[in-house]
């Protein structure tokens, strides 16, 4: 056992988690029945929470204090993932507020419940011990599941909560049941350590493939890659716009996060006959989801599901970066996984600032938008040209740079797979574009919009216009975020393991 | 005695892989029921015989090892963790029994195309 007892570690998870605690408080109303400014204070709490962890997270970064807490460890690397899930929170918080607004159904649980879930991820990428790994894989799950659902007027939103709920479960149990079929054949519930001892084992242990497999589906799961994917659509279709556009960023991201960090431990040196299955069953994974991903895409209706099939195979491009391997594969995947934060985020805040609620919301409805508010349209086209992949936007570095190391590790096939993929995406990504600029709107769409009172969506609009220059900037100024912050916390991160 | 004859006498003599063998069992009774069976509430049964399938073996483990005393925490919040799921797990079932009078699983179909 550590002895390392500082506290600075578990600051930045305890204050959105005791913010959480207050929030419910606030949230005591009945009906619709709370002043403006009770629903106000809310969300300037949640805010307020967000903000002040996330300026502890960034002290901690610029001095390069890496606090550990018996088996939680503030690194570097945890201290990115802080910075990426708070980043996706804050966005979120802002847009829910429109959002909420637009439904009709404003409720301090749902801040109570996202502020849950941040602590969650924290405590998810902070770790390679086991039991922590499960505690915050069902930390942040579990809120993620009552968020799913939580427009509860609308049997939709009840439905996709159901489906992600019972999946999600079932997905956690096998993460459990891996996880202790590693411990009984390691007896550590340490990953690293447990990597050490595997790789000195004698052959192969039928229980630890089936633990590893298992360990490997919970990560797979809740990236969403093909075939643990069914349940996307649904859950982001019945989820409030801004929770779906966290739940495709804020997990997939930590999912892969806490994949990187355990990664080293699991595939236990590499030419191991364990590490040579996981690596092959991640290819594989990577190879499923990028092809069943962007093929449903293309013949999706309604903007939702389609955003949901695009983040299915933007996890087959971040998988790919595990069967690189390589140290400046993994700084591909954290940049990426920036990238990624703006652009979607950017493009389902799109949803929120034109006021488009309900779960069926088609292209149909964002006919000849873009000229009606230039801004927020010329914002989150940018966000869906970099989703394409297209130069000089982040997305396409961020491909670029997982891609580049594949074809310096050999595997050309793959490499060539993924551009073809990237190439299909590029024609459902343009649907919206070109609905927003170049199409007449639908008579009968313009008419029912007109009885609606005008939509006015001030911050979910700002999120799109940060996204957008966000998309923008780590496009232009991509050599100096990857020296000064991504590559960092890679290279440091790689340090503490060797 | 074969090997075969020695796993089992070690099973019905209380050992390790006993333990073992059952929790698997139970595991994919447990999955076999969240994919077989139609209802959410014995789906949400199946999820359950999951984790404590995982639980079983856990603490099978733990004993094996001289009482892990971190395996046996760890079973601990597994427990407090399962409740948290069923909490969560039975107040969606009942919202959606609300909207659709049927706690089937097949009639949850609104949101396919």
């Amino acid at each position: 056992m550590t002895g390392a007892r500082d506290l600075a570690a578990l600051l930045p998870l305890a204050i959105p988690a005791a913010a959480a605690c207050l929030l419910p408080i606030a949230a005591l109303d009945k009906d619709q029945s709370a002043q403006k400014w009770i629903r106000g204070a809310m969300f300037f709490m949640a805010m307020l929470a967000l903000l002040g962890s996330f300026f502890y997270v960034t002290q901690l970064w610029s001095t390069g204090h890496q606090p550990v807490y018996a088996q939680l460890s503030m690194d570097r690397l945890a201290q990115f993932a802080a910075i990426f899930v708070l980043i996706a929170a804050a966005l979120t918080v802002l847009q829910l507020w429109d959002h909420l607004h637009q439904e009709g159904w404003v409720k301090g649980e749902c801040l109570a419940l996202l502020l849950t879930s941040v602590s969650g991820m924290m405590l998810f990428t902070a770790t390679t011990h086991l039991m922590l790994l499960f505690i915050g894989l069902e930390l942040f799950s579990i809120p993620l599941y009552a968020l799913t659902a939580t427009l509860r007027t609308r049997s939709e939103a009840a439905e996709g909560g159901m489906k992600y709920f019972l999946t999600g479960a079932v997905a956690s149990s096998c993460f459990l049941m891996g996880a202790v079929l590693l411990y009984g054949v390691t007896g550590t519930l340490d990953v690293s350590e447990m990597g050490i001892r595997l790789s000195v084992a004698k052959g192969l242990d039928p229980l630890a493939l089936v633990g590893a497999a298992l360990l490997l589906l919970g990560f797979l799961f809740k990236a969403s890659a093909a075939p643990f994917h069914q349940w996307t659509p649904d859950a982001y279709e019945g989820a409030p716009h801004p929770i779906a556009a966290f739940m495709s960023v804020a997990t997939k991201g930590v999912a892969l996060i806490a994949l990187l960090r355990i990664f080293p431990g699991l595939v236990a040196g590499g030419d191991s006959l364990l590490g040579v299955k996981v690596r092959m069953a991640i290819a594989l994974a990577a190879v499923l989801t990028m092809i069943v991903g962007n093929l449903t895409a293309l013949v999706q209706t309604r903007i939702k599901r389609m955003l949901a099939y695009s983040s299915i195979s933007h996890a087959g491009y971040l998988l790919l970066a595990f069967v690189a391997g390589t140290p400046q594969a993994f700084t591909g995947v954290l940049f990426y996984l920036v990238a990624y934060l703006a652009m979607n985020m950017g493009a389902f805040g799109l949803l929120t600032a034109f006021g488009l609620v309900g779960e069926r919301v088609t292209f149909d409805h964002l006919r000849g938008l873009g000229w009606k508010r230039p801004g927020v349209s010329i914002a989150a086209t940018l966000c869906l040209l970099s989703l394409a992949g297209i130069p000089p936007t982040a997305g396409f570095f961020g491909k670029y740079m997982i891609f580049k190391e594949l074809v310096q590790t050999g595997h050309v096939g793959l490499t060539v797979l993924a551009v073809l993929a990237s190439l299909v995406s590029v024609y459902y990504y343009l649907r919206i574009p070109v609905a927003l600029w170049l199409e007449q709107p639908k008579t009968s769409i313009e008419r029912e919009a007109a009885e609606l009172p005008a939509v006015d969506a001030p911050f979910a609009g700002a999120t799109v216009l940060v996204c957008g220059a966000l998309v923008l900037a780590c496009g232009f100024l991509q050599t100096l975020l990857v020296n000064g912050f991504v590559a960092r916390v890679i290279r440091d991160w790689m340090g503490i393991i060797r | 005695m074969t090997p075969a004859n020695s796993f089992w006498t070690e099973v019905l003599q209380g050992g390790l892989s006993g333990y073992i063998l059952l929790a698997l069992l139970i595991f994919v009774i447990g999955l076999a029921t969240v994919l077989l069976r139609r209802s959410l509430l014995m789906q949400f049964m199946g999820v359950e015989l999951m984790i404590n399938a995982a639980n079983l073996a856990l603490l099978a483990f733990a004993r094996f090892k001289n009482g892990d005393v971190q395996a046996t925490t760890f079973y601990l919040f597994i427990i407090a963790v399962a409740a948290c799921e069923a909490a969560v797990g039975l107040a969606l079932i009942v919202g959606l029994y609300r909207h659709r009078q049927t706690t089937d699983s097949d009639r949850a179909d609104a949101l396919r195309q």
